[in-house]
């Protein structure tokens, strides 16, 4: 609840290419994949509501909030290994994220 | 503007308020909440063709001020379960033989005691603006951890603290397909959907956490088991009316939960009745029937705009907007009343099935919706 008061501010999620990735804006409060969104990157997404597992994305370096528990798209390999679900997540810091622009990744339920 | 915007989302909380009121004035009062309920459906028949779009400032923003309509919604929390409590209160003063006479508390003139007719005024009052308590459950099922946790304890007060679950990692990714429990299939009535929707969504929220501690190799019976848990949420509410009324309180929450857990799937039967989605397409504006003249708009906090909703599942509910999803004509309150007599719903709703079918379906979802019609099942 205390999250409804925090202050504006934005962090920056390094995207892909380690040498010149693509330097995205994420203002507090708004989820990875909407800024994605925004700013015109084709992110996979379905549902946007965390359930369908298509905007999955690994974080490389830094930290996520996820806003909801992911356990129930993620597996345990998947969580360990730094995935998350781009439509669920705000970020914390800067982070480095790795994603599939190219194809949305179907998963079963 | 912004005031006004935000105000309008009101009538809930207040209409809540005041049942609540009336409960503990007691006597006539107690029928205010069924009173207010068939002046409402008066209201939203008559406003039926009053629409607004979302409104924007200069800047393409919403005038939706965040912080305040969460706190409203959190803080539907205590006033749904204060309507629980006043509720109990008079339960246990029916039981206990209190003398109906005139009381005072300062200024509050009240009435002591309740008849039994009162009594029943007072649950049905309750119960129906208990499964109000779906619109804040459903809208803070989609946003943060608090907000889902809050949404849970919201359900739990109508026994129904699966919803959360199987709402978001169900219905919104199975919508229009036999898999969604949620979304009532052409011929099927409300009443029968009511049930088969409940059942339905208890067990995949149960079958989701059978599954999450399978893969982490852990018995699903567990507190940390959410479907459990819900269930466990709702006991307070259960000891609450047992404790006030003995085996009378068992009825009045048998019929508090009945009715609450009715509304709640009377909405998912009226948001996506007979509309179809092939399985593994993408959810659609045509895959949800929009309802949102004004007084619909406004009292359901824009639930009704599941067109947007379905597609935009993270947008705050003061966001949504017409976005061209087939449409009822009518509000919610209306249509209610409608399903209620299956027929005259069918008949209805005839007309704007075969305009989907015709305009706004697929070829493939038009072959779905054939075999409907070759067994009988045109509406
Ligand atoms: S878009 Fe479906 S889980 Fe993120």
């Amino acid at each position: 609840m205390f999250g409804l008061f925090d202050k504006a501010k934005e962090h920056t999620a390094y995207i892909n290419d380690e040498s010149s990735p693509l330097m995205l804006k994420v203002e507090k409060g708004k989820t990875l994949l909407n800024a994605a969104l925004s700013s015109g990157l084709p992110w996979p997404h379905r549902c946007k509501v965390g359930s369908c597992g298509s905007c999955i994305a690994q974080i490389l370096s830094g930290k996520i909030k996820p806003q909801i528990d992911f356990t129930y798209v993620l597996n345990a390999d998947e969580i360990a290994n730094g995935y998350i679900l781009a439509c669920q997540s705000e970020l914390c810091s800067d982070v480095r994220v790795k994603v599939n622009l190219d194809k949305s990744k179907k998963r079963s339920k | 503007m912004r005031f006004f915007v935000n105000a309008r989302y009101l009538i809930v909380p207040v209409s809540s308020i005041v049942t609540i009121t009336g409960v503990l004035l007691g006597g006539i009062y107690a029928w205010l909440g069924m009173t207010l309920f068939g002046l409402y459906t008066v209201v939203d028949t008559v406003t039926k063709n009053i629409r607004f779009r979302a409104e924007k400032d200069v800047n393409g923003n919403s005038y939706g001020v965040k912080t305040f309509q969460y706190l409203v919604m959190y803080l539907m929390l205590p006033v749904f379960i204060l309507l629980q409590l006043v509720l109990a209160w008079r339960l246990y003063q029916y039981t206990s033989g209190m003398p109906i006479e005139a009381a005072n508390i300062g200024f509050f003139n009240y009435q002591l005691g309740i008849s039994g007719l009162h009594l029943i005024g007072a649950t049905i009052s309750t119960a129906l603006w208990a499964g109000l308590g779906i619109i804040y459950g459903h809208e803070l099922s989609h946003n943060k951890k608090e907000g889902f946790f809050v949404s849970r304890l919201i359900m739990a007060l109508s026994g129904a603290s699966h919803f959360t679950y199987a709402h978001v990692y169900n219905h919104h990714l199975d919508l229009g397909h036999e898999d969604d429990p949620a979304t009532a299939p052409r011929g099927r009535n409300v009443y029968w959907h009511a049930w088969l929707s409940h059942v339905g969504q208890s067990k995949f929220s149960y079958d989701l956490e059978k599954n999450k501690f399978n893969r982490q190799g852990k018995s699903t019976f567990s507190l940390k088991n959410k479907w459990i848990l819900g269930y466990l949420y709702s006991l307070p509410s259960i000891f609450l009316f047992v404790w006030s009324g003995g085996l009378l309180g068992v009825i009045a929450l048998i019929i508090v939960w009945t009715i609450s857990n009715f509304l709640l799937e009377a909405l998912n039967f009226m948001g996506h009745y007979g509309l179809i989605r092939q399985e593994g397409k993408p959810v659609e504006h045509r895959h949800s029937w929009d309802n949102d003249n004004v007084f619909t708009s406004w009292f359901f906090i824009e639930i009704g705009r599941q067109g947007d909703h379905h597609v935009r599942g993270e947008t705050y509910f003061w966001e949504l907007d017409d976005v061209g999803a087939p449409n009822y004509g009518i509000g919610y309150f209306s249509l209610f009343i409608l399903t209620l007599v299956p027929f005259v719903f069918r008949k209805f709703v005839k007309h704007l099935l075969e305009d989907w079918d015709n305009n706004h379906a697929t070829d493939e979802e038009r072959l779905i919706a054939k075999k409907f019609t070759s067994i009988g099942i045109e509406s």
